[in-house]
């Protein structure tokens, strides 16, 4: 078989396999913008007959959706910038100096990996309620701040492949400690960063339990997750309102992935070289 | 002024490992001082101690007769090129030699106008809103120097600058170096393992080797009159032939007695020798000392010696020999029109005024 033959079976494969994969989405986008005697007429079609935003206006307004999302953007950018900060600043200590127990917090840290987060549900719950924290958005903002292994790991990871002459030439210049950090280290790291922005912010976006759980006695402090929700009745379920506000929460998110794209392909990517 | 003396300073570390054993030298002002050695030999780790990057495990380092053991490198008021350059690729070329003089809270229009001034004088004024990645290597290594200069420090280090160009470039870096030690007036201290760079560019060189300083003396001392069996090898390329010999005395006086030869020593050294007759010692020559004897200036025949050629390497300007004489190979750099042939007999002239003499014991020099 020729290579062009090749080539051509693989894009027909790779294009069927792309079809089936953004199908749902197509249809989640083209479901919001259909009645719902439509959606229910001709649920497969993909262009519909005709175009509606009344399901955007009812998600929006009637869902408080608008609410929803302020809720979920306040809530995914604290804490990706607070998880950047600690992050950032472990993964440097952990990936350029030597100290006693160095090991130690790294196994620990590790292993905080292996423990699936639903066995911390009990004990965080209890110490967020103890903190008066609960039913807010600081009390979810804290909970999703904690160290994560994944972040340490790729900023020390990251820090201990640059070269040490970057930090004694800045000391020589007459770089503090936090200033080698602040001005060298970190914009050095920006695939890392770009990374961690992209992992957190779809994680807070997306995350569902913890938000369901913390913020259960106050509807004004839920996310667009737990909102999404309540498009599920008893007894009905308003599909069209749902694809519509799934629309909603899907542009931010898709904003941030372009935003920092280029990073987060070049540490997926294995190159993790600045 | 600056003067950077060391006061039999060590460097020890945790492993027990002797980096650097008892150094003392004196880096006079305005000077340029190359500290060379193999790898490993610790002259990366005195330059280091001096930079204040590295702590002293005794000794004293002086700068400026300032005792500066716990002095910040900051506040040593010394600039630094390092092998790898370290330009922060995040920063512009302006960027990068502006960075040292922000965090010293200089004004703004001050630090321009060193920043424009030092770039005049390496070159790279249409290089300074680029990111150090679209440089080339030699654009590289001039930022770098760049930055040293804008601080306008008492003492510049340079580690190893030119081990990662081209050697077309080596060459070029070498002479610009050279002229710009010349017009910044500086002391510098300079790390390389390459003797002609060493050669080349100081006033002074310091030999190490396994963390001890071996010689210290201007290029032609230490090429002319090397201190021991080391520094006459290590400097010089092809390196000095060193035969196994003994002084024996004989006719009209003392002669040289290797295994395949016996060559006559000047008048000069016969003094010098006297205490080593009949006794061994190790011969050195350097392989430019060798003559063919065709191309050789009114040859002696006590100078002569016959060998076999092994091997031929003819480079241009040159021609390398490696004749076999006895149980010794010499090698000798002699004219590039030389007829000589692999596996042929040929009579080499050696130049006995230019005749090394060792201890075989201490291996320091007796001539």
């Amino acid at each position: 078989m020729s290579r062009r033959a090749k080539t051509l079976i693989l894009q027909i494969v790779m294009t069927i396999l792309v079809i089936i994969w953004i199908f749902p989405i197509v249809w989640v986008v083209s479901t919001s913008f259909k009645t719902t005697t439509e959606m229910f007429m001709d649920p497969l079609n993909l262009i519909p007959k005709e175009f509606t935003w009344d399901n955007y206006v009812r998600a929006w307004n009637l869902a408080n959706f608008s609410k929803y999302l302020t809720n979920t953007i306040i809530y995914s950018v604290f804490s990706t910038i607070i998880v950047l900060f600690i992050s950032s600043m472990s993964g440097y200590v952990l990936g350029r100096y030597d100290f006693p127990g160095k090991k130690l917090i790294f196994v620990a840290i590790l292993a905080t990996i292996l423990m699936p987060s639903r066995y911390t549900f009990i004990p965080i719950f209890d110490l967020v309620r103890k903190m008066g924290l609960l039913n807010k958005l600081g009390g979810l903002i804290l909970v999703s701040s904690g160290v994560n292994a994944l972040y340490v790991m790729l900023f020390s990871g990251y820090f201990s492949t640059i070269p040490k002459s970057f930090e004694e030439a800045a000391i020589m210049e007459g770089a503090t400690f936090p200033q080698i950090f602040l001005k060298i280290m970190l914009p050095l790291s920006k695939p890392v960063i770009g990374t961690v922005i992209i992992f957190h912010f779809v994680s807070c976006w997306n995350d569902f339990f913890f938000p369901l759980i913390l913020t259960l006695g106050n509807p004004n402090a839920r996310t667009l997750g737990v909102g999404l929700y309540a498009f599920y009745g008893e007894y009905t379920t308003d599909w069209t309102g749902l694809a519509a506000a799934l629309v909603i929460s899907m542009v931010p998110i898709l904003i941030v992935f372009l935003m920092f794209q280029k990073y987060f392909m070049r540490v997926m990517a294995g190159g993790i070289k600045g | 002024m600056a003067e950077v003396r060391l006061e039999n300073v060590w460097k020890i570390y945790d492993n027990k490992v002797e980096a650097v054993k008892d150094a003392n030298l004196t880096v006079e002002d305005k000077e340029f001082v190359v500290l060379l050695g193999p790898s490993g030999c610790g002259k990366t780790t005195t330059l280091r101690m001096i930079a204040g990057l590295e702590e002293i495990t005794r000794g004293k380092i002086y700068i400026d007769e300032r005792v500066v053991n716990d002095v910040e490198p900051k506040d040593r008021d010394i600039a630094m090129v390092f092998q790898n350059y370290a330009l922060y690729p995040h920063m512009t070329v302006y960027e990068n030699m502006a960075f040292g003089l922000k965090l010293r809270k200089f004004p703004k229009d001050e630090i321009d106008r060193r920043v424009k001034e030092a770039a005049r004088i390496l070159g790279i004024e249409q290089l300074l809103d680029r990111k150090p990645r679209q440089l080339s290597g030699g654009q590289r290594q001039r930022v770098a120097v760049g930055r040293a200069i804008v601080r306008d420090p008492k003492v510049f280090l340079f580690d190893e600058p030119l081990s990662n160009l081209d050697a077309k470039l080596r060459v070029q870096m070498r002479s610009e170096l050279k002229k710009l030690h010349h017009r910044l007036e500086a002391t510098i201290i300079y790390v390389t393992h390459d003797q002609v760079e060493a050669m080349t560019m100081a006033n002074k060189i310091v030999v190490i080797r396994d963390g001890r300083i071996q010689q210290i003396g201007d290029p032609y001392t230490i090429y002319n009159k090397p201190a021991n069996i080391f520094v006459a090898g290590f400097i010089g390329s092809p390196p000095m032939n060193f035969i196994n010999a003994k002084i024996v005395r004989g006719e009209g006086g003392l002669w040289v007695q290797a295994s395949g030869f016996k060559v006559k020593v000047p008048k000069d050294f016969e003094d010098s020798l006297a205490g080593w007759i009949d006794k061994d010692v190790i011969f050195g020559i350097r392989p430019e000392n060798v003559y063919d004897k065709m191309f050789a200036f009114a040859p002696k025949e006590e100078n002569t010696v016959r060998g076999m050629v092994d091997v031929v390497e003819p480079l241009g300007s040159e021609t390398i020999l490696h004749v076999k004489v006895g149980d010794d190979m010499i090698t000798a750099k002699v004219d590039p029109k030389t007829k000589a042939q692999e596996n042929q007999e040929m009579d080499l002239v050696f130049d006995m005024d230019a005749m090394h003499v060792f201890d075989p014991e201490s291996e320091k020099a007796i001539i």
